[in-house]
């Protein structure tokens, strides 16, 4: 999968987890607050990354990850490796 | 599905920390890295049944112990303690019946996702043929 395509499937994705507009979702954007993460909703973003991308990621990588850049860069990372 | 369970009574209680009267998973029939299956016969004394039937408390305490034995499992493996659990959030439950007392569930677990010691898990309630309740459950692990 393109890295644009699967942008395009992450952001579909979220927005419809997250209930939140995909023009929100800029690469520079901070992900915590764009979504409202916390301890608690962490987990439902790597779940649907799981889920969407048959991908294994570690909770403690995600909650790491400060924006969108690199959540994409880290999924097509995890995506390509498979 | 399983037809025998490889835990059962006595033994499942070495993975929660539950005591009777409030103990609501009484089978553990498979069990894998993300996936597992409960079960409960319902006594009709227990303290959630009402009129003959398991009430909603009862069901999302049987669920909530049941994915609290999946998480443990491991632990119980090594000869650790059962751990706490905590129920963090109940996500689209669906409750389609109230099972009568004398009947037995089973329960399907699957883990969606894990994040800092709470884990996403999609569960399965059935009785029979019959579904009981589906949804997802976030559970916290006390380490």
């Amino acid at each position: 999968m393109e890295k644009a395509e699967l942008i395009q499937k992450i952001n579909a994705a979220m927005a419809e987890e997250f209930e939140v507009e995909e023009s929100v979702f800029t690469p520079e954007a901070d992900i915590k607050s764009t979504l409202e993460l916390d301890s608690l909703s962490l987990v439902d973003l790597v779940a649907l990354v799981e889920s969407n991308f048959g991908i294994k990621i570690n909770g403690t990588d995600i909650a790491k990850i400060r924006n969108f850049g690199a959540l994409y860069d880290l999924i097509y990372e995890k995506t390509q490796s498979k | 599905m399983s037809a025998e369970p490889i835990l059962k009574g006595e033994e499942v209680l070495k993975l929660i920390p539950q005591r009777p009267p409030v103990v609501m998973v009484d089978a553990l029939y498979s069990v894998t890295v993300d996936s597992a299956e409960t079960g409960l016969d319902i006594d009709p004394s227990c303290i959630f049944c009402r009129n003959g039937k398991l009430s909603e408390p009862g069901i999302v305490e049987h669920a909530a112990q049941s994915a609290a034995v999946f998480a443990d499992y491991d632990s119980y493996v090594k000869g650790m303690p059962p751990r706490l659990g905590f129920i963090a959030e109940l996500k689209n439950l669906e409750i389609a019946l109230l099972p009568e007392a004398g009947k037995s569930l089973r329960t399907s677990l699957s883990l969606l996702g894990t994040a800092m010691g709470m884990s996403l898990m999609k569960v399965e309630v059935r009785c029979g043929d019959d579904a009981v309740a589906k949804g997802q459950m976030k559970i916290f692990i006390k380490e």
